[in-house]
């Protein structure tokens, strides 16, 4: 079927999100919580476009409005601006040190803070991408906590997860740089939690923690398995395993 | 007017829905028991003595009323129960003392009907509350319960059910006012199974209980409309999702499914009609969010309560991924009353977009707080001055607040407003589940928004940036606004992000939350305005911008706002006169109400 | 743990019954213990943070054991603008607790509810089961005294 973005005309099919649309026909559209891994979440709600549809005009966020009909989409009025450009405010005034963000203020001209008690204790805007990681992996280390203004991520009771395999999964696709991985002699340190590193029996170096391989080994069945191939220098094997693994969380981009 | 025929039969009826129960109404229910147990071996035909759901006029409970006759008492305490029994129900005497002083006719009044608190009402979704004992289900049946059921299963088809609703022009009593009919055809036109039907009685509103009673006190209405919702969309399981502070209401409801189902009205194939239908009560978690349907849903399901992206609506996609029909408390009621006088009778009813009746709990600054139903379209001033009594007090009405937490308040220009859902969305308010609070000229309403912005931004799930961070940053405001630190380009501002987190937000909540904000700035600017510019609260509410004094031409230095002050911040000798020392006060209030003169007063002014 | 096994059983093993669980787990400790979450956890097979995330979400359950009086106070609108902010700020003064704390030598844990439907008589309080209508500071005073929460020598009754 055929949609009109901000005057021309597309191609897409039944059920696809507009966010998907835009983005194959270079129309861009700005989105904090998008991952093509992961998609459909609609928390940032920076993808917001106005569609008409039937002659109803609406505000949806495009990453999860799935094109049923021949809608009319706006990407770029003046009102979408405007409410961006509040959005961004919000999160610069709740996590400033956020460099991601800052270049986004910048983009949107927006003053330095001056009206709000910024707060000075995190980068995170919530966006759930690496609580929904961990799910997809299976391991659901983490989660959201409380709600309302006073809404985080963290492992139950904040001290190191039992669960954790430490893969990283969560850093990975976090937008904002806000999970930290510390590597450092053979060992990593994500959430609170210390990991020993394994090395790649081809090339030597430390690329998975142990408790990562021997969670790969248990989910594929690979008890007899004991190759141990990094990313790199993957032929066949676990390797290839590992990132089908992660290959659902992680786009391949490397 | 009460549109239902009424058994003669020596009765009394006491009511312990909440607010009697709890000034004490079951220690008279039982003390009326035992009396006329006691004596009524010597009385031919023995009278039913019967604890009711809330009789709607909670402010003057506890509340007797004894039928035939309908005598109507109210403010009953446990040592009128001898008196009551020996004069009324064996001697058919009136005790004056306990009749209801109805302050519009300026008279006490003998029955409930000649008062102008019921006179303005029509009792659908309320029809059996304070008539009938919820925990006995023969009483419902005996007022016709069960009978749109039997109807329903016996003559209609589902399709005929359908269009009965559709054509009564139903619209569902929790908020958002969508056609009820329409949404059970968009159910029933999906042919994936199972199918679920699903009961709001979440009622998270603060200030807002009419669902409350409804589940306290005719708990087989909503089961009946359930039954026949679900029989219409093709469902055999349903949920009721019930406040888990609601104690009795879980109670009721769940004695209720347990008779309903020993006489065959759940279970398999009720009625021998092949249909089966099986419902199960759901405790809700303490969460305001859960009032949203998909957030309901994701709690049922026994996960955080964050409601989802609807483009796909419940109906297609509800429950588990299966289609599903929620619908409130009152909507429910609704249905067996529609079924059995059809929507001809129904439709002309109300306004032209809103059918029938409303409930609502009028509280605050009114004279009569309690529950009424209302025809939809009656004016404001009508249910706040003829119903409710006018303001408490000397004071002055100021504002009503309609649509719970994210609704708006609506000023005296107002009053004349026709109350429907299209009307209240017109003023920036809305009709939400139906809590409307009075507010005098002792109501800051700078205060009032931050209050609401406050309790939503504890109950906001946190999910989506725009409610999340917009509330937080306008809370911020506010309490900035009432402690005297207001900017003057803080209410364009707040209109700023109220834009933005209205149009923007994931959810219903977030999406209504900048309401109070909006309709506050829209009809009380100039209470901003001294707020920001003046320092002042004119309300005298906002204790940074208020100085208490006593009148020196008033007090006559009796000492009882010294002993009541907290702080020892009073001063003075008997007899002559006493001051505040405003360093040390707290503004507790307390001088202000323990003083019988009036001495104590409040400035709305910052403190020098 | 005893009790929370026996709560475990009343239920089949379906995720749909989490909720119901750790709310009859609040009612009998008031409050989860962490042990509790851990036998919920492996009886439902749900991962713990899951568990840890509901937990924190829905006001009806606590991680932290609440007192042996809970002093719900109502601050729905009825009752705000009847005045229950004074309400709470005299408890906040009696015993040193904010809404959600409890008091150090656990008796008293104050909590605020977002309405009661008890607005005819606000603004309302609610001391474990028992209700209490149109209360005003000085009449905290009074309650809180027979609960043994203030010491009465700094208590001025009123006349």
């Amino acid at each position: 079927m055929k949609v009109m973005i901000d005057g021309k005309k597309y191609d897409a099919e039944y059920g696809e999100y507009i966010l998907n649309v835009a983005r194959r026909n270079a129309v861009n559209i700005p989105a904090l919580c998008h991952s093509d891994a992961l998609p459909g979440q609609g928390n940032c709600r920076m993808c917001i476009v106005e569609i008409v549809d039937k002659g109803r005009k609406s505000i949806v966020a495009s990453c999860a409005y799935p094109i049923t009909g021949e809608i009319e989409i706006v990407t770029n009025s003046e009102r979408i601006y405007r409410i961006r450009k509040t959005i961004v405010r919000l999160l610069s005034a709740s996590a400033p040190d956020n460099e991601y963000i800052n270049r986004l203020r910048k983009e949107y001209d927006i003053p330095p803070e001056t009206r709000f008690k910024v707060d000075r204790d995190g980068k995170c805007i919530l966006c759930g991408l690496c609580v929904r990681a961990c799910d997809e992996i299976g391991v659901s280390a983490i989660s959201t906590v409380n709600r309302g203004t006073t809404k985080r991520v963290s492992t139950p009771f904040d001290e190191p997860s039992t669960v954790c395999i430490g893969c990283g999964a969560c850093a990975y696709i976090c937008p904002t740089g806000t999970i930290e991985v510390n590597e450092d002699e053979g060992r990593r340190v994500i959430w609170n939690k210390t990991f020993e590193l394994l090395k790649c029996s081809e090339c030597g170096e430390y690329f998975i923690t142990r408790e990562q391989y021997e969670y790969i080994k248990k989910r594929y069945d690979l008890a007899d398995t004991n190759e141990l191939l990094c990313d790199k220098c993957k032929k066949k094997g676990i390797g290839d395993k590992l990132t089908n693994v992660l290959h659902n969380v992680i786009p391949v981009q490397k | 007017m009460n549109i239902f025929k009424r058994k003669v039969k020596k009765t009394v009826l006491v009511c312990c829905g909440t607010g009697c129960l709890a000034n004490n109404s079951f220690e008279i229910y039982k003390g009326l028991k035992k009396k006329i147990e006691d004596l009524a071996v010597n009385v031919k035909v023995r009278p039913v003595v019967k604890a009711t759901g809330c009789n709607g006029l909670c402010e003057k409970g506890p509340i007797v009323t004894i039928l035939p006759d309908d005598v109507f008492y109210c403010g009953v305490k446990v040592t009128d129960v001898d008196e009551i029994v020996e004069n009324t129900v064996l001697n058919n005497k009136v005790i004056e003392r306990l009749l209801y002083f109805d302050s519009a006719k300026g008279k006490k009044v003998r029955s409930h009907k000649q008062s102008e608190f019921y006179r303005k009402q029509l009792k659908i979704a309320l029809r059996n509350i304070g008539q009938i004992d919820p925990g006995n289900i023969d009483d419902y049946i005996e007022r016709g319960g069960y009978s749109a059921l039997r109807k329903v299963l016996f003559k209609m088809s589902p399709k005929g059910v359908i269009s009965e609703v559709e054509r009564s022009g139903l619209r569902g009593r929790g908020g958002a006012g969508f056609p009820a009919g329409l949404k059970w055809r968009q159910c029933a036109e999906m042919d994936n199974f199972p199918k679920y039907v699903v009961c709001n009685g979440d009622e998270g509103d603060p200030g807002a209980f009419m669902d409350r009673s409804i589940m306290e006190g005719d708990p087989h209405s909503i089961l009946e409309g359930i039954l026949i919702g679900a029989y219409a969309v093709g469902s055999e399981k349903g949920f009721i999702y019930i406040r888990d502070e609601y104690s009795l209401a879980i109670k009721n409801m769940t004695k209720a499914i347990e008779k309903a189902a020993e006489r065959g009205f759940l279970g398999q194939n009720i009625m021998g009609k092949g249909f089966s239908f099986d419902i199960e009560i759901v405790r809700g978690g303490g969460a305001f969010v859960c009032g949203e349907s998909t957030a309901l849903m994701a709690s049922i399901e026994g996960r955080v309560g964050e409601p989802r992206i609807k483009y796909i609506h419940s109906t297609e996609k509800g429950l588990w991924g299966q289609p599903t029909v929620l619908n409130n408390v009152e909507t429910w009621a609704n249905i067996p009353v529609i079924i059995n006088k059809g929507a001809g009778w129904f439709s002309r009813i109300g306004s032209k977009g809103s059918r029938g009746t409303k409930v609502f709990s009028l509280v605050g600054k009114v004279r009569n707080t309690g529950l009424i139903e209302v025809p939809m379209g009656i004016t404001l001033r009508e249910i706040i001055f003829d119903i409710g009594g006018g303001i408490i007090g000397s004071g002055k009405f100021k504002a009503v607040q309609t649509g719970g937490p994210s609704g708006g308040c609506i000023p005296e220009s107002l009053l004349g407003l026709g109350v429907d859902f299209d009307s209240l969305n017109e003023v920036g308010a809305m009709m939400g589940s139906g809590g409307m609070i009075v507010m005098d000229e002792n109501t800051c309403m700078v205060e009032v928004a931050r209050y609401y912005l406050k309790f939503l931004s504890e109950e906001s799930c946190g999910k989506c940036i725009p409610c999340r961070e917009g509330i937080k940053r306008m809370l911020e405001i506010l309490e900035d606004m009432c402690t005297g630190k207001g900017r003057e380009e803080d209410i364009e501002l707040l209109l700023e992000i109220s834009e933005t987190v209205k149009e923007a937000s994931l959810c219903g909540l977030g999406k209504t939350a900048p309401n109070p904000v909006i309709t506050t700035i829209k009809y009380f600017r100039d209470e901003y305005l001294a707020h920001i510019k003046d320092r002042r609260c004119p309300a005298g509410i906002c204790r940074e911008l208020t100085v208490y004094y006593i009148d020196r031409d008033v007090c006559r230095g009796c000492g009882l706002c010294r002993k009541g002050c907290p702080t020892e911040a009073i001063s003075g000798e008997i007899g002559s006169r006493f001051t505040i020392d405003t360093s040390k006060c707290i503004k507790c209030g307390s001088c202000k109400e323990i003083c019988r003169l009036n001495a104590v007063k409040v400035l709305g002014g910052a403190a020098e | 743990m005893f009790y929370t096994k026996t709560i475990l059983n009343k239920y089949p093993k379906e995720q749909r019954y989490l909720l119901a669980v750790l709310q009859d787990i609040q009612k009998k400790y008031n409050y989860l213990p962490r042990g509790a979450l851990i036998m919920v956890q492996e009886y439902f097979d749900v991962p713990l943070s899951k568990l840890y995330s509901m937990a924190t979400f829905y006001k009806a359950l606590s991680l932290k054991p609440k007192g042996k009086y809970i002093i719900r106070v109502c601050d729905g609108t009825a009752c705000h603008i009847r005045g229950s902010a004074l309400i709470i700020d005299e408890i906040h003064r009696l015993l040193n607790i904010l809404p959600g704390d409890t008091t150090e030598d656990g008796n008293f844990s104050l909590e605020t509810v977002n309405c009661l439907g008890s607005c005819a008589l606000a603004p309302v309080m609610v001391i474990n089961d028992k209700y209490y209508g149109n209360v005003t500071p000085a009449l905290v005073r009074r309650i809180l005294k027979e609960y043994g929460g203030v010491n009465c020598e700094h208590i001025q009754e009123k006349g």
